[in-house]
This record gives C-alpha cells, structure tokens and sequence, in this order.
C-alpha cells in the first residue's frame, strides 16, 4: 500500500495558516521594532530637549551672575579702596538692590579683613579666613568658586541660605597692588526657583552635584527617596546619558556640566510612558496577530472545505455506486473542476449502468431461450412413450384405449403448442395435466387413481404453461409403486396468489432429501428432479420473487408439491 | 547559490568592524566653535596632518559645553582611540576626564587649558598648548627692545622724556586666565627690568576688532597727546586699536614714501599677540610695531605627533614627545617684528 499523504483539506488549511502566520509574525516584529525605535527616539529626544533647556536657562543665570561679578570685580580693580570707598561700597549697594539674587558683596584682603561692603555681621563671622569659600578663592586664584549649600548669609538681619561666589582679585588700596577676595552672596532659592519651572514628570526630579559628585541639590520634594537612587547613579556616570530603572519607574540621566560652574546638573527625566506605549503596542499587536490568525484560519477552513467537500460527496456518491446504487447522480457544487470532475463521473455511472442492464437483459433471454429448448426435450421422450404405448394397446386390440390416448395425445400437444403464447387459461393447463394422466394412466394400466379439484374462480386466470405436468410426472414416477396409488391435484386462489398442489401416497421422502431437491430447484448442488428445478427456474425467471415451490412429506403416506404463483401474469411477460 | 555568498560577505563585513573596533585608529577632534577662524584654521591643520595617520572625526560645539559633552558622550559609542578636546568652558573639563577616564580613551585638551587638578585625575589626560605667560613676557620683551633695552635712559621714543611709559592696556575678558595672564606677565616683566610704566587706562575690548575700535575712540579724545605705547592682549583689539588712531591722524606717512615713518610724533608703538596673517601684514606695511605669533602649525604638529605615540601599537611603538609634569606639552610663541 502506497503512503498516504495527509488530505487536501488539512493540506490547504496548515499552508494557508503557516503561510499567513509566518508573514503576520515577521511584519509585527518589524513594526514593533520600527515603532519602538521611532517612539524611544522621539521620546528621548524630548527628554533630552528638556535637559537643554533647564541646562541652558541655569547657565544663563550663571552667565548673568558671572557678569555681575566681573563688573564688581574691574570696579574694584579700577578704583582705589581708600581714595573711592565710598564710591565701591555704592557700587556693591547698588548691584545688591537691583539684583534680587545678590544679598550681599564684600570686598576681603589676604588676611581676611574685610575692605569694601556694608552690613556685615562679625558674630556671625568671625574668621573669614577659615571659611571655605575664603579657602578655595585663594587656591584657585583664576576661576570662579561656588560653595555647596548649607551656608548662611553673614549680612546683618539677613538668615537666608547662601551660595557663596567667591575669587581671588587684586585692588589697589593707596596706591599699592594688593590681592584679596571677593565674595557675593547668592540666594539659594534661585536655584529652587529655577528647578521649579522645570517638568520632568512624575517621579522626575533634576540634581545638582559637585565636581567630586557630592550632592548639592535636588529637586525631588519630601524624603528624596528617588535621589537617593539617581544621585550615586548620576555621579558615576560624570556625563552622557542613560536609560534606568528607578524604584520600578523607566527614567533618563541627562548628566552635563554646569558652565560656567564646577558643578553637574543631572536631570531625570521620567520615560515611563514609552515603556506603557511599548506594553500598549505589543498588547495591540498580539491582538491584531490573534484575530488575524484567527480570521485567516476561518478563511483557510473555508476555503479548504470548498474543495474538500465536493470530492468528499464525490467520494461518498462512488462508494454509492461501489455498493450498487447506481441511481442517485452526484451533485457536486464547488470549483468548475470538481463540476466537471463530477459531470465526467455521472456520464460513467449512466454508461456502466446501461452497459449492465443490456447485458442483465441478454443474460436473461438467453437463460429463456435455454429452458424453452429444456421444455421442449422432455417433449420427444414423452411422444417416444406414448407412442411405445399406443403400439402395446394396438397389438393386444384395445381399439377404444388407442382412440382415447390418441386424443389425448392431440390435444396435450396442442394445449403445449399453444399457438407459441406462454402463459395460457388455468383451464387449458389442467385440461393438459388431465390429458396427460388420461395417457399414463392407459399405460400403467390403471394402477392409479386420481383426484383434480380447482377452484372456479381459477379457471380463466392464466398461468404460465406447461408448470403441472413435470410435477405430476414426478409423482408418478416416484409415488406409484407395484401396488397403485392416488395422484390428488388441488387448485385454489387465496388473495393474489394461486396455489396448486400435486400430493401422492407414496412412500414419502426423508426432510434431508426434500433440502437436496430445494438446493438443486435453485441450481446450487446436483442435478437430480431436472424437471421440478425447471419449472422452478422459469417460475423465477417470469414471476420473480412472488412466485415459490414447497415441498412437504409424511413418511409412509404422501408427498406434497405446491407451486405458488401470482394471481397476475408479469407485465413483461404478456 | 546567493544566499552564502551574502551571508558570507556580512560575516566579512563584521569580521572587519571587529577587527576596526578592536584596533580603532578613530579620533575625535572636538572645537568649541567654528565660528572661530583661528580655531577653524586650526582644525584644518590637524586633520591635514593626520591623514594616513588616524580617521578624525570633527565635531563642533557651536559655543556650548552642552552640546559638547552630548557629542562626546554619543562619539564614545564607536569606541574611539583617542580624542582631542577643545573644550568650551575649562571648568568642565573634569567631567570629561572622569567620563573618558571611565571609557579608558585618552585625551588631548587644547586652547582652553583645563584646571591642573583636572589635568592630573588621569595620567592619559594631556594639554598641548603654549604659556600665556610666555606671549606676555614675549610681549613685553618687544616693546623694551623698541624703547632702547636701558629702564634708565629710555630712548626717542619716549616722547616726552619723562623716563616713564604712559601706556594703555586693551585688555580681552574680563576674567578670561590669558587676559589677566598676559595682563600681569606683562606688568611683571616691565617691572622686573625696571621700567617704569604709567598706566593711563586699562580697558575691556573683549578680544574684538570692533569692541577696540570704539573704546579706542574715547582713549584718544581723553590721552591723545601722552600715549606712548598700547598693550594690546591679542592682534584682533591691535588692529581695531590702530584702525581708530589712522583715523585721529596717527601713522602718517611725513615723506610720503608710501610707508609709516616712525621717527615722528604720530607713531606709537602697538603689539598684539596671535600672528594673524593680518597682523603680519601690517606689522609689513609699518603700522603694528609687534606681535607674538602663536605658533599654530607647530602645535597642531605636535598634537597629532602626541595623539600618534599615544595611541601607538605596542608592536610599534612611537616616541613620547616630552612632556612636563606627564601631561603637558608646550608649544613656544615666536616674537614677529619687521625687519629694520
């Protein structure tokens, strides 16, 4: 048996699904892939827009303070401290009112004394020298210094938190070059005014560290919980960006430096979003796969059933045929292929189905044709016996017996001829089987009786000729011994059926013999009783089904064999 | 019969970047903006004296650390070899050291000279720059050749023959380190010969052409008759400077042989520093006494020689130039007067 391959509609169903899964997963990956970049990137890029500008708007306050400080620093450069005291102490004044940040200038020498500036607090200062902002300025003479927080101012009646903007300048104080330090005092909550205005997101909060990455500044409120995670992480990074993961929450540091400070400013910007657009996307995009998968297999299904299900009512409609209906034509539906797949098939059916009834047809007239030339054999052996018999009577003179046997004779013939028609009047059938008995019984020399009794009712209905007489042979041969006998002929009509039994008294027959004469009527086994198996075998062949022989026996006393046949002459037959 | 050919000519190409990644000879040369011309000009250099060299790659900040810092954060990602770094804002630079410290690509700073403690976070940390010291002492050398070498017995060009200078100082940033560098080195020098020196006016012209000529305008109405010399910090406020003072009648030609005569009353002495080519040019023509040139072809030769030894293969190792203190490499300004 040659290996099945799985059937056209699985086939169609897992190429349509594989094909169509494999193009869905690819063009979903690679519009997950192509929308996360652009989205992250265009995330990002706002991310990092929003660091410039907070970037760009404290360096342009450190710019202006710078500025300030520049002009304080050429005035105190230019004008002489004692000769122009009063002069640099208006100055600083003036900077301090109009600048609401500045709360205070002071001029220091090299010993920390203080030169130039109004409003000082010594209890709150007492030695200069010693502060770090004093400390720094000494030591990096060429630079700006800003302190870290937690300084307050040293202005009288002022309790403000400061940063403290000092630098080593030089002045001239009678005459003579000097150095010393220059300190303004800023106020801390520009910075928290600064960082006020930015918008980071939730959770997003913007760092200011020092050049050793100490924390100065945050913006995050309360505990500062996110700052104690995002501030180490900003001050290992020194500068540049990364993506993390805060507490749960996607963030971005943007580490940069602070011009013209040495500070960094760190923003941390919340992305969170662009993870839940990410989580939206995939949630989306697996929908959409999962319906179209769905869909397609609903379509794949489909379409497989419509070219599956066509040749399976081919297939069922041939295994009708297979069995033998070759009655119900396949109506196919579907693809043209399969339609004329169908047509072809159905055209088949009619040929092969006309084929058989011709040869059922031939088949039959010529199984008639053998049993009318049956019939007619038995006709010369009988003619011979008669004739023997007639002979016989004539030698011993029995003039009256030669008559009536010849009559006999005569009509038995012409009622067997019957002008070629085959089934003739139940009359004329038992007028053939009197004549016969009326023949034998001359030749057996009356060692038989005889009964006929039929029905009135019967005698004009017609009947398939010569069926009797085998019949009444056979209970002569068999059922008339030395001894004589009695042959009982009965005719009736129950229904649509007519009946006629031949009975002899013979000495019976065994049931095992009555089922050898039954398997030889049907031509199964043997070839004994030729001439009740071939009334039996025209019967059948004429009247069908309707028509049956029985044969019963009561050992020692009788032997019955009943024909029952139609009321009605077969149609074709007539 | 495609497919491998493809996949092999990709494995190739991987093969390579791996192997290019692995033995980058890619430099970053960040500016802090081209805007600048003598930066620009600078960059030119580099690049031309890098060919075959390295594959350099130019960035420039358009005046913003900001931006700076982003594009060397994002230039880190192809892994470079080695950068070159002129940064924006000095202060800054710590934060570049610490962040390539941490990428492991060595740097070179230069024009802007980063704070020392910045210099020394990381002994792959290099300045090539010159001394703005040197330009100021240079500077003033220039000017007490001109004045006759002697602080006791200056010569004609001390107008007045008061034994004293009166000079005017134009003076870059306020703030700016070469400013007050070449500002005091200038000072000091004067000093330490003894020359006296009478400062009629220090004044802020913020390294401009245009910002000189217009303070120079308001010098000339108040000193015109006793300036005797002008300091200028860079040859953009000498040129400006000199443009304001032809127009109060300055540098007159007195015989009219199509050159400045200095041996009259309308010649004063001005030197820059920086050797524009403009400056050369009228330092030729007799108008600008002076200059410091800054030597920049020497410099951009000595950073890419730094940069090659820096990066050098083991298997081929290049000279070290010298460097002082293992960071910095110092390139001499030359002093440029016209030939007598």
């Amino acid at each position: 048996m040659p290996r099945r391959s799985p059937s056209i509609r699985r086939t169609v169903f897992a190429i349509t699904l594989g094909v169509v899964s494999v193009f869905l997963l690819a063009s979903s990956l690679v519009s997950m892939a192509v929308f996360s970049s652009i989205v992250s990137e265009s995330v990002l890029a706002q991310a990092r827009e929003i660091n410039k500008q907070i970037v760009m708007n404290f360096e342009s306050y450190a710019s202006n303070i710078i500025e300030t400080a520049n002009t304080i620093q050429y005035a105190s450069a230019s004008l002489d401290v004692d000769r122009d005291a009063s002069a640099l102490s208006e100055l600083y004044r003036v900077d301090t009112e109009t600048k609401k940040d500045v709360i205070a200038v002071y001029l220091f020498d090299q010993e920390g004394r203080l030169v130039a500036g109004e409003g000082i607090n010594p209890g709150l200062y007492p030695q200069p020298k010693a502060r770090q902002w004093f400390i720094s300025a000494m030591q990096r003479g060429d630079i700006y210094n800003f302190s870290s927080r937690g300084e307050s101012s040293i202005a009288r009646g002022r309790e403000e938190e400061v940063i403290d903007l000092s630098r080593k300048v030089s002045f001239t104080r009678d005459h003579n070059a000097e150095s010393g330090v220059l300190l303004v005092e800023l106020n801390y909550d520009v910075i928290t005014d600064l960082a006020r205005r930015t918008n980071l997101g939730q959770f997003g909060h913007l760092l200011i560290l020092s050049d050793k990455g100490d924390l100065l500044y945050s913006s995050e409120a309360g505990p500062e919980r996110m700052t104690a995670l995002s501030a180490p992480i900003a001050a290992g990074m020194y500068l540049g960006e990364k993506r993390v993961s805060l507490a749960g929450t996607d963030m971005f540091i943007n580490v940069t430096t602070l011009t013209p400070t040495r500070w960094l400013i760190a923003t941390v910007s919340n992305i969170n979003a662009l993870k839940v657009a990410m989580y939206r996307l995939g949630a989306l995009l697996i929908a959409i796969f999962l319906l179209s998968i769905g869909v397609s297999a609903l379509v794949a299904a489909l379409h497989s059933l419509s070219v599956s299900r066509p040749i399976n009512q081919l297939i069922s409609a041939m295994q009708l045929v297979e069995s033998g209906d070759f009655s119900t034509p396949v109506v196919a539906t579907g693809p043209e292929e399969i339609i004329a797949l169908s047509d072809s098939f159905n055209t088949m059916v009619r040929k092969v189905q006309e084929l058989m009834l011709t040869l059922v047809g031939q088949q039959r007239d010529k199984r008639k044709l053998e049993l009318q030339m049956l019939q007619n054999q038995i006709n010369p052996h009988f003619l011979y016996n008669t004739l023997d018999s007639i002979v016989w009577l004539a030698e011993r003179e029995r003039n009256a017996d030669v008559i009536q046997t010849v009559v006999s004779l005569a009509r038995f013939f012409r009622i067997s001829i019957s002008k070629g028609e085959s089934f003739i009047p139940v009359a004329d059938e038992i007028s053939h089987v009197s004549n016969y008995l009326t023949i034998q019984r001359i030749r057996y020399g009356d060692r038989f009786v005889y009964s006929i009794r039929i029905d009135e009712a019967l005698k004009d209905l017609k009947i398939m000729k010569l069926v009797l007489q085998p019949l009444v042979e056979n209970a002569i041969y068999h059922g008339i011994g030395e001894e004589g006998g009695e042959i009982g002929i009965e005719g009736r009509l129950e229904g649509e059926a007519m009946y006629f039994s031949v009975r002899n008294n013979g000495y019976g027959i065994t049931e095992t013999r009555i089922q050898e004469m039954y398997q030889s009527m049907r031509g199964e086994a043997g070839h004994k009783s030729v001439g009740i198996r071939n009334v039996y075998q025209r019967l059948k062949l004429y009247y069908g089904e309707a028509a049956d022989i029985s044969i019963s026996s009561i050992l020692d006393e009788s032997t019955t064999v009943t024909l029952k046949i139609p009321r009605q002459v077969p149609e074709e037959a007539s | 019969m495609k497919k491998p050919l493809r996949l092999l000519s990709l494995f190739c190409l991987a093969l390579c970047l791996l192997s290019c990644s692995s033995k980058s000879r890619l430099v970053g040369l960040f500016i802090y903006d081209e805007q600048d011309p003598f930066i620009e000009a600078f960059a030119r250099q580099i690049v031309t004296d890098s060919k075959g060299l390295f594959s350099v790659q130019e960035y420039d900040a358009g005046g913003s650390q900001l931006i700076q810092n982003q594009q060397i954060d994002s230039l880190l990602k192809r892994k470079p070899a080695l950068v070159m770094v002129n940064p924006v804002d000095r202060l800054g630079a710590f934060a570049i050291v610490r962040r390539l410290k941490a990428a492991d690509v060595p740097v070179i700073f230069f024009n802007r000279q980063p704070l020392q403690d910045d210099i020394e976070l990381w002994n792959r940390t290099y300045y090539v720059g010159d001394r703005a010291e040197q330009s100021g002492r240079f500077e003033a050398n220039l000017v007490m050749h001109l004045f006759g070498d002697n602080p006791k017995k200056l010569n004609e060009y001390d107008r007045n023959g008061d034994g004293v200078i009166q000079a005017i100082i134009l003076k870059g940033e306020q703030g700016h380190q070469d400013a007050e560098a070449r500002t005091n080195e200038v000072l000091r020098c004067f000093a330490e010969r003894g020359f006296k020196l009478e400062i009629l006016a220090v004044r802020i012209a913020d390294w401009s052409y245009d910002e000189a000529y217009t303070k120079m305008g308001r010098l000339l109405a108040q000193y015109k008759d006793r300036i005797e010399l002008v300091i200028s910090n860079n040859d953009a406020m000498a040129l400006g400077a000199i443009r304001r003072m032809r127009e109060g009648g300055f540098f007159a030609d007195i015989d009219a042989n199509g050159h400045v005569d200095r041996h009259g009353r309308s010649w004063v002495p001005v030197v820059g520093i920086d050797g524009l080519p403009e400056a050369i040019q009228s330092v030729k023509n007799g108008f600008l006494y002076g200059t410091v040139k800054n030597d920049s072809d020497t410099m951009a030769r000595s950073m890419v020689n730094l940069a090659r030894a820096v990066i050098a293969d083991p298997a081929d190792p290049q000279p070290l130039p010298v460097l002082q203190d293992g960071h910095y490499l110092w390139v001499d300004y030359q002093p440029f007067v016209a030939q007598e």
